[in-house]
């Protein structure tokens, strides 16, 4: 939402004489450039964003490892077993750096491997979140009304309601997969705090003057909350993608802890392996517990320093003066 | 010297900001007695209201006194301690905030805030002679005294006004420094409130220095008025020597930016250009940029604050002539 | 006030009917309901079956069931539990939902106190480094993966320096020879609690009365009594020593909860308080002569509340999922651990009332938090 002047330094001939996707490609460009250095500002975004690519890299390099160095009989997160040493779950060596889980598993094979699970879930449950969020946000602040009451009401409801109290209760009773579990997560995420925020954003856009020329104009409902409205969302709908992934992540681990989903292999599940084999208090078995929940900590934590970096951007009065 | 109450003496002051320093006030002096009512007047910016938190030692954080004296009956208010500064704050000098509305907290009662300022400095022995002095108060203000133990958002804008300028009145001040006390009212309210401040002042003898862009609203209140442009004081004068014969170029475009109810039809002069960037000012006089009188000299060096006679001060080197 | 109170709760109690019907559809709206389960008995023949579910009203159609379910809930009904058969839900609830709200509250109190006072430090003293850690400190604690937190906080304080007992809500060879059971024990010791938080309430509200000189010794004054007054109670009636125990092990979980949601309201509050520093009042109260102190604890403090306080309601729903977890991890039987249990075991009476009891108690805070925010702020008692 960074507001632009038009280049006062070339003619008005060839500004006239250049495509209309042309000219706003390049004010995109121009205010991109402008969020990032603002972005770029503030250290913990960057430190947020480091923190994702070095996760990025860890979920990249499981097939490649598996493919060249790793046997798959010996290092595949879900089935492998090494026969070679005696005992499960065996501390660090050399062949396995991060030890041996209590059914012979590679730690650090699963620890990659789970990247994947957690980086999926947290972006289907983005997006999901951010497509509800905004429409119902746009939908209530324009039609106003019952519309409005109602998704207020619902969203009131949602931010009450403790979301793994309630996640618990589902995931005991329906089989839930991955998948599954973004798309509740990205529901209840969706229609919760985030829909109020944006529906206020909604209200501040909807009663600005180039809405009501856009009406005069002739342009119908659909036509306004979907060329006009929703674009100047987007900052804020992104920087709750953001939040939107930080909680998914945590969720999964924590039902996967108590052993409630049905998914092959995640960083919860890691850790429910452990406690189920009775090695949670253990702490001498310290690559059975640490790894896994510093990961998630991690990259919880990465995603989370991103939004708030962000909404230093979107969010004007939040900057440093 | 003994009816002096105020001198300021080159007093000069910048802000520390990340694009650089700002020279928002520049080797500024003049004297208030007791008694009179001073206007300072300006465009935004000019740094008029810099120099009121100067007085009170008010100001921000990245704020920094560059020199210069403040003397408050012969003692140097700039050389004070937080501790003794804080018994000069609201006993000897007081403010009316600009938009006065924010300068009550929402969360407490307005005579709770107006004893507030009472005890800090000690006024009173008891809560009842507190409330005594505050129902005397704000009938001087012509408010309704059942209204201290309502809350700020219940009052209406003037009537706001009208409890921060009682605030102002508690502890009685020699000098009341009123910022744009009217500028967020409507015109109707506005005019009763001058009437009544002037009226207050006169009655009470306390000194005020009133800050305003409105030169119309400073000419009806102020004894004296002082001129102010991107930190430096141009011209000070009576009221009536401002209006009738400025001398500075400056303060001669101000009075011929006015239309005259009565009087012939002319032309309105408008001063071409804008405030000059007070982080890089223009070396010389500060407005020369502006100036249709400006020559060599006014490009080079700063003009004095010369007593053209009368006490009628200038810094400039071609003051207008009257014709 | 009355006004906005009133409708505060109204509207609570709506939200409340839409809770328990969102948790009835819940339950009832899976495949298959748990008459399967229930009667999954292979020995029974199909029409043995068929009477035994229009027995159990399984047959009736949803409305009704509703209907019927609501009325029990009205009469304290809630069904026996398939797991800890035959206690009644009620039953199970009422013997564990104080702790659980015992847990919840202290943490919470715990929580926003120092909080707000280090936020409130923090604003104060700015400086590059401290804002540094403490950010830093502050997203951890709050993204951190809490079961192992509280994993580490055992193995800490409980297992290394054998500060705190790893586990659970008592010693149980201590209690081989108490007189008296851990329930009536807890409840005294919650009756305790209440009563001399009231106390200290009215206290401190006479005590404003007073010059300000003469506030604080009267209020430090006040706790002293009542400290002595607990403490004096407690030892005249012999299961002091019970009451200790059930303390001791409540220590570390409060702590745990405590620690991981402090975090985000000092935080807040330092925002907060930097933004309300930049308030025209503020620069009003130093121009009439205040201390910073003053300033600082009278002003803008007041003013700083309002938006943490408005942020208790959305952390409500974080502290109560905590709360699960935190029980789960000490073995603590509050109703978190049973809800969980209960889930696992698919003892579908136990988890609605279980659901239940969590809707009541997020919303009784809710409503609390609203009071207080009413309280805090005037503006907004006459909306």
């Amino acid at each position: 939402m960074a507001e632009l002047s038009t280049p006062t330094s070339t003619p008005v001939a060839a500004v006239l004489e250049t495509p209309l996707w042309q000219v706003r490609l390049r004010l995109l460009l121009r205010g991109i450039k402008t969020n990032v250095g603002l972005f770029a500002e503030n250290p913990i975004g960057l430190v947020g964003l480091g923190i994702i690519f070095l996760f990025f890299i860890l979920m990249v390099a499981h097939p490649i490892m598996m493919k060249t160095v790793w046997d798959p009989n010996i290092y595949n997160p879900v089935t492998g077993y090494d026969p070679a040493l005696v005992a499960h779950p065996s501390p660090p060596s050399a062949t396995h750096l991060l030890g041996t889980d209590p059914l012979g598993r590679d730690v650090l094979s699963q620890l990659m491997w789970s990247t994947r699970a957690a980086f999926s879930l947290g972006i289907i449950a983005a997006l999901v979140t951010v497509f509800i969020a905004t429409t119902v946000g746009a939908v209530s602040a324009y039609f106003g009304g019952l519309v409005d009451t109602l998704f207020m009401r619902l969203a009131d409801l949602i931010i009450m309601t403790p979301t793994i109290t309630i996640l618990i209760v589902l995931a005991a009773l329906l089989d839930l997969g991955t998948i599954h579990l973004a798309v509740i997560i990205g529901m209840l995420s969706g229609f919760g705090g985030a829909t109020i925020i944006i529906k206020s954003q909604a209200l501040t856009i909807k009663v600005r003057t180039y809405i009501e020329a856009a009406r005069v104009a002739g342009g119908g409902n659909a036509h306004i909350i979907l060329r006009h409205i929703i674009p100047n969302l987007m900052p804020l709908s992104f920087l709750y993608m953001m939040f939107s992934v930080t909680s998914a992540i945590a969720i999964e681990a924590v039902l996967s802890f108590f052993g409630l989903l049905n998914i092959r292999m995640s960083w919860g599940l890691m850790i429910y392996t452990t406690s189920f084999a009775g090695y949670l208090m253990d702490l001498k078995k310290w690559w059975l517990i640490f790894p896994a929940s510093i990961s998630i900590t991690m990259l919880c934590a990465a995603f989370y320093l991103v939004g708030r970096a962000l909404d230093e951007v979107v969010n004007p009065r939040l900057r440093k003066r | 010297m003994s009816n002096i109450l105020l001198n300021v003496e080159d007093l000069s002051m910048h802000y520390s900001t990340r694009a650089g320093e700002v020279s928002a006030v520049d080797n500024v002096s003049f004297s208030l007695k007791k008694g009179e009512a001073m206007g300072l007047v300006g465009e935004s910016g000019c740094g008029k209201t810099s120099i009121a938190t100067t007085l009170l030692r008010l100001m921000p954080d990245n704020a920094l006194v560059k020199g210069g004296h403040v003397y408050l009956d012969d003692t140097d208010l700039l050389s004070l301690r937080e501790e003794e500064m804080r018994q000069v704050r609201w006993k000897r000098i007081s403010m009316v905030f600009q938009a006065a509305m924010n300068a009550l907290n929402p969360v407490y009662k307005v005579g709770e805030q107006i004893i507030e300022a009472l005890e800090t400095h000690h006024m009173f022995a008891t809560n009842e002679e507190a409330r005594q002095r505050i129902v005397e108060l704000f009938t001087l203000v012509d408010l309704d005294p059942k209204m201290l133990d309502q809350y700020p958002h219940e009052y209406s804008g003037g009537m706001r006004q009208r409890a921060v300028i009682a605030m102002s009145l508690a502890c009685h001040p020699d000098l009341i420094i009123a910022d744009e006390p009217t500028t967020a009212l409507d015109v109707i309210v506005q005019d009763n409130l001058l009437r009544e401040m002037m009226a207050l002042q006169k009655k009470l003898g306390m000194s005020m220095i009133y800050i305003s862009h409105d030169i119309a609203v400073i000419a009806e209140v102020s004894d004296r008025i002082g001129v102010m442009y991107a930190g430096r004081l141009v011209e000070l004068a009576t009221s009536e020597h401002i209006f009738k014969r400025p001398l500075h170029p400056y303060t001669y475009g101000l009075m011929s930016a006015f239309p005259s109810i009565i009087g012939p039809k002319r032309e309105l002069t408008t001063l071409p250009g804008e405030p000059p960037d007070l982080i890089k000012p223009p070396p010389g006089c500060r407005f020369h940029p502006r100036c249709p009188f400006a020559t060599e000299i006014c490009t080079k060096e700063v003009p004095e604050f010369t007593d053209m006679g009368g006490g009628h001060f200038v810094a400039c080197y071609h003051p207008v002539e009257v014709s | 006030m009355r006004r906005y109170l009133i409708r505060r709760i109204a509207q609570n109690i709506l939200t409340f009917f839409l809770f328990l019907t969102a948790v009835y559809l819940l339950l009832d709206a899976q495949p298959g309901d748990f008459g399967d389960l229930y009667l999954a008995d292979p020995r029974l023949t199909p029409q043995q079956r068929a009477v035994l579910r229009a027995n159990l009203g399984l047959d009736r159609p949803v409305i009704e069931r509703y209907a019927i379910w609501l009325r029990n809930f009205f009469k304290g009904d809630l069904g026996i539990s398939f797991s800890n058969y035959p206690r009644k839900v009620m039953d199970v609830i009422l013997e564990r939902a104080p702790r659980t709200i015992i847990l919840f509250t202290s943490a919470t109190i715990l929580a926003y106190y120092v909080g707000f006072v280090m936020g409130k430090i923090l604003a104060w003293k700015r400086g590059g480094l401290l804002e540094y850690l403490t950010t830093v400190t502050g997203v951890g604690l709050y993204t951190v993966f809490l079961p192992w937190f509280a994993l580490m906080m055992v193995w800490f304080f409980a297992f290394t320096l054998g500060l705190f007992p790893i586990g659970k809500f008592l010693d149980p060879v201590l209690w081989r020879a108490s007189p008296v059971d851990a329930n009536y024990v807890f409840h005294r010791m919650l009756l305790t609690a209440s009563i001399s938080a009231i106390v200290l309430m009215v206290w401190v509200i006479f005590a404003q009365r007073l010059n300000p000189a003469q506030r604080r010794p009267a209020v430090w004054l006040g706790t002293g009594i009542i400290l002595a007054g607990i403490l004096l109670y407690w030892s005249s009636t012999g299961v002091g020593r019970y009451a200790a125990d059930i303390l001791h092990h409540l220590i570390l979980p409060i702590l745990t909860l405590a620690t991981v949601n402090f975090a985000g309201v000092m935080l807040l509050t330092r925002n907060s308080m930097l933004e309300t520093l930049r308030e025209d009042y503020i620069m009003a109260a130093r121009a009439k002569g205040l201390t910073e102190k003053s300033v600082r604890d009278k002003h803008a403090s007041r003013n700083a509340m309002l938006p943490v306080a408005t942020s208790f309601v959305l952390a409500l729903a974080f502290v109560l999922d905590g709360g699960v977890i935190t029980e789960t991890i000490f073995s603590w039987p509050g109703m978190g651990l049973t809800l969980l249990d209960a889930a696992q075991r698919q003892d579908v009476p136990m988890v609605t009332g279980a659901l239940v009891f969590t809707g009541v108690l997020a919303l009784t805070a809710h409503l609390l938090a609203d009071i207080l925010y009413a309280f805090l702020d005037p503006r907004i008692r006459y909306s």
